[in-house]
């Protein structure tokens, strides 16, 4: 195990280092870049646990989205000093939330290292209750079925977040789209990879959306791929993004909490109640659910990423827009 | 095999934190970037070999993601630097 001894011992200390330094960062844009990279170096210790699954969100929405989401924040307080300085906790408070989250942080590494060996967990229920849904990915079976409550209450935050965006928009720009415009670019590197690289992002979305039934995968990462690949012909200028008050980006929103809230209610019909499956259409159901699910989250995290509306279309257009 | 394999992976690993110190120091953004990008095709090749050297099919979904997402986050950063700058 001496190869695998100094892979974990480096990749601990980078894990480390890269955190503490991104903590310490003078500037913005460095401290994004250290997040990213951060993220990064956790999905490869995901990875080295055993944890396919998580380094795959981790990857995807730890490093990915949430890395772009706080970039495009850094761009926006250019010239916000006052805003910031205001809004920046003082010293003493950021003392205080270090303490915290060193105590909260070292009690949970003083209860990993006290478990128990073998430790209690519920991977032999878990894997013993993927099998009669027809999935064989048992994270998936945890998160659609035996805690579905709580993913159909993720995916509604999904909702709320992009309403909350919206409503830092101020009340003149409603309705207008989202986001800064970019220049169009009809050459270059940036219109070159911004047409090459969405068809196979596309396709690659979608598979990591559909294995996740029986491999590492679903609709969060699946659907994180997918607005990546909006988000890139949209800042090459090519694509433009629709109105916020269009309803088919609505729609593309809302369905997947409205899918999985209908299929849960039809529950109460068919199965044993709300959010259970009837055993012999359970798989179905589910792939439904997660394709629902995988378009409102492409949807979300691209309206996440462009921001709130920032300029009002001409009217013709939105007449363009309507038709 | 395996530990032939996670030994390589170290190895690129090793070169890839190299280039990590780039990512911490800069200066330049430019400098940072073209780091951040060393680190995500360094970690795509030593998740290549994590991959083989378990036999786990999976991690080569993990790896054809950050081939994707790390493609796209660099765009980001370079557009996000444009519109910092223009303004």
């Amino acid at each position: 195990m001496t190869a695998g001894l100094l892979f974990d011992l480096m990749m601990a200390l980078a894990v480390l280092g890269t955190a503490a330094w991104t903590l310490a960062a003078r500037t913005q844009f460095a401290a994004v870049i250290g997040f990213v990279a951060t993220g990064l170096l956790l999905s490869l210790v995901w990875v080295r646990l055993g944890a396919v699954d998580v380094a795959l969100t981790e990857a995807a929405i730890g490093a990915g989205a949430t890395g772009v989401i706080i970039l495009y924040v850094v761009a926006r307080l250019r010239g916000g000093t006052a805003e910031i300085s205001a809004a920046t906790p003082s010293r003493a408070q950021r003392a205080l939330a270090a303490l915290l989250a060193v105590a909260v942080g070292g009690v949970l590494a003083l209860a990993v290292l006290n478990l128990p060996d073998p430790a209690p967990s519920l991977a032999e229920a878990a894997l013993a209750g993927s099998a009669p849904l027809g999935l064989g990915n048992p994270v998936s079976a945890v998160l659609m079925a035996h805690r579905g409550l709580d993913t159909l209450l993720e995916s509604v935050v999904l909702v709320f977040a992009v309403l909350a965006v919206w409503s830092m928009a101020a009340d003149h720009r409603w309705g207008g789209a989202p986001g800064p415009v970019f220049r169009r670019e009809e050459s270059g590197p940036l219109s070159l990879l911004a047409r090459v690289l969405p068809p196979v992002g596309i396709v690659v979305g979608i598979y990591i959306a559909w294995v996740g039934a029986d491999a590492p995968g679903g609709k969060f990462q699946g659907g994180t791929i997918l607005a990546a690949m909006w988000i890139l012909p949209w800042i090459a200028g090519l694509a433009r993004p629709p109105s916020i008050t269009d309803w088919r980006l609505r729609l593309m929103i809302a369905a997947g909490p409205l899918t999985f809230l209908c299929v849960g209610l039809a529950g109460f019909a068919v199965a044993d109640g709300f959010l259970s499956y009837p055993p012999s259409f359970a798989k179905p159901l589910i792939l439904l659910i997660e394709a629902a699910m995988t378009l409102s989250v492409a949807a979300a995290l691209a309206c996440l990423i462009a921001g709130p509306p920032e300029r009002r279309l001409p009217p013709e257009s939105m007449a363009a827009d309507r038709r | 095999m395996t530990q032939l394999l996670l030994l390589a992976a170290a190895l690129v690993l090793l070169t890839v934190l190299a280039g990590l110190w780039r990512v911490l120091r800069g200066p330049q953004r430019a400098d940072r970037l073209m780091a951040a990008q060393l680190l995500c095709t360094g970690g795509i090749a030593a998740l290549l070999l994590v991959a083989a050297a378990y036999g786990i099919e999976a991690i080569v979904d993990v790896a054809l993601l950050l081939a994707l997402l790390g493609a796209f986050t660099s765009v980001a950063f370079v557009m996000a630097a444009r519109l910092v700058g223009s303004r």
